[in-house]
């Protein structure tokens, strides 16, 4: 408990790392819809596609530097040696990534929605995918990160963009089953059940990759 | 025991002598096999009744993404043979796959596009199949950047093998994503369980393509783990006698 | 001897098929291209090594 105020302190305290993504976010999906046709019937699919990209991007943003800066002045030493299970520190440290990037992300995206096709429904459904595609990816983008600690944020996370490529073509299901009106708790549990195992599995392996870091 | 027995066993100097010996046997073999597959299958065969002479690209391209997917799950078992007792020579194995990994999915891809043309109408299509495969192809080059990035060999060693075992989530996608979705892609002709479904004499050079192109491959990997070792361990006496 | 289903080096080269289509083209070139990419790798690994054992001496 006293270690999530701590990691909540210093997030806010570095108002860069959690307005910015949120700012570009909001910028992309304002800019969107001045790029199209005002009448244009297809805005409602393209705009979920877009919405995908922009949170993709926006958590590669937010993960930029989530290991560096602990890394750099050693604090992470500190907290591998004094805590007995570094990945419960990792797993504690993308909880608040989340709570203060994803979830406000989520909460925004689906008003973007109600604002651009008007359909309340869609608005309430894209909440909870929102959230759940938003800490998976936080959690795939921050193992990038951890990887390439001592080379410079960009190539780890790089690499690991294949590996949310399915995530996305899932997601694209995602958008038919929204368009058609069916079998959407159906993919809602599919999302839950695989951000179930990645909260348990990726900041074990964080933490394996980070120990070898610190060597 | 079994410690001591790997360990014995896995030195990359026993390693490179005893490839060595074996090597020629393999490549010619292998490549009579591929060869002699290949003619019977492009000039020997009758054509498809639905698909034409163009299905003959079958015997390049199944064995290609056959081959590219088992060496991923290849590269997958040397990383754990790493992680849990430290064998060097899996971790020289696992960076030495990886560039062939990234050619034969190449050739998968390729030669898939082409023969898209004739059958399908369209050299790309975005279904899952494909756009797994593609990923497979963007994760080989992506191991490879990583690996050269770190001047330290250890930890690069170290972290190739965990992004391997994480990145191989790709493989059940690939192989199951004919049966999960619905794509342009026909289902598998050849399971373990079933029947083929594919006319016998269109199956025996199948088979020997996919034979003898393992070989090759096996091939090249001797190759490319050879030049691997010989980076890596230059600095030891015997590989001065070797050379 | 052997059950050759084209009847001559042309139609090999051609490989017309019962729609009407040409797929020699496609045949083809990707068996060269498949052909090109192995024998491309097995030059460049040789002259890596080779290479590698020139700067060992």
């Amino acid at each position: 408990m006293k270690l999530l105020k701590f990691e909540l302190l210093k997030l806010r305290k570095k108002s860069r790392g959690w307005l910015g993504p949120i700012l570009v976010f909001v910028l992309i999906m304002t800019a969107f819809p001045l790029t199209v046709e005002i009448l244009n019937k297809d805005i409602d699919q393209s705009f979920l596609s877009v919405l995908w990209i922009a949170t993709l991007l926006v958590m590669m943003l937010a993960t930029e530097d989530i290991f560096l800066e602990d890394f750099n002045d050693g604090t992470l030493e500190q907290m591998a040696i004094k805590h007995n299970s570094l990945s419960g520190v990792i797993t504690i440290k993308i909880f608040v990534y989340w709570l203060l990037i994803g979830l406000p992300i989520s909460l925004l995206g689906a008003l973007y929605g109600f604002g651009i096709t008007s359909s309340a429904d869609l608005a309430i459904q894209l909440i909870p995918i929102l959230m759940i595609t938003t800490y998976i990816f936080l959690n795939v983008f921050s193992f990038g990160n951890a990887l390439s600690l001592t080379k410079g944020s960009i190539l780890g996370i790089l690499i690991t963009m294949p590996l949310v490529l399915p995530l996305l073509v899932v997601l694209g299901k995602v958008v038919i089953a929204i368009n058609l009106g069916m079998n959407f708790l159906g993919f809602l549990f599919l999302l839950l059940g695989i951000l179930s195992i990645i909260i348990l599995v990726l900041p074990i392996i964080i933490s394996f990759v980070i120990k070898a870091h610190l060597e | 025991m079994i410690k001591k027995f790997i360990h014995q066993f896995a030195s990359p100097k026993t390693y490179l002598f005893q490839v060595d010996r074996a090597y020629p046997y393999i490549f010619y073999t292998s490549l009579s096999i591929y060869l002699g597959a290949l003619f019977w299958g492009l000039f020997l065969t009758s054509e498809d009744f639905v698909q034409g002479n163009s299905y003959r690209i079958i015997y390049l391209h199944v064995p290609a993404s056959f081959i590219s997917q088992s060496l991923y799950l290849a590269m997958a078992f040397a990383s754990a043979i790493f992680l849990i007792w430290k064998v060097k020579l899996s971790a020289y194995l696992v960076r030495s796959i990886a560039p062939i990994g990234a050619v034969t999915t190449f050739i998968a891809l390729v030669s898939g596009a082409i023969w898209g043309i004739p059958t399908w109408g369209t050299w790309w299509a975005w279904d899952a199949r494909i756009i797994s495969t593609l990923i497979l192809f963007i994760m080989y080059l992506g191991l490879i950047s990583l690996h050269d990035s770190f001047t330290d060999n250890e930890k690069a060693d170290k972290f190739l093998a965990i992004l391997v075992i994480v990145g191989s989530v790709n493989i059940p996608i690939i192989k199951m994503s004919v049966e999960w979705w619905s794509t342009l892609h026909q289902t598998a002709s050849i399971t373990v369980t079933e029947k083929p479904a594919i006319d016998p004499s269109m199956l025996y050079p199948l088979f020997g393509s996919i034979i003898g192109f393992t070989g090759i491959v096996v091939c090249l990997v001797i190759l490319s783990s050879k030049l691997q070792i010989l980076k890596r361990e230059k600095n030891k006496s015997w590989v001065k006698d070797y050379v | 001897m052997f059950n050759f289903k084209f009847n001559s080096i042309l139609d090999a080269i051609f490989m017309q098929s019962s729609n009407g289509q040409y797929h020699g083209l496609y045949v083809w070139s990707v068996v060269l291209i498949v052909l090109l990419s192995i024998a491309i790798t097995f030059l460049v690994y040789k002259v890596q090594i080779k290479n590698i054992g020139k700067k060992i001496k």
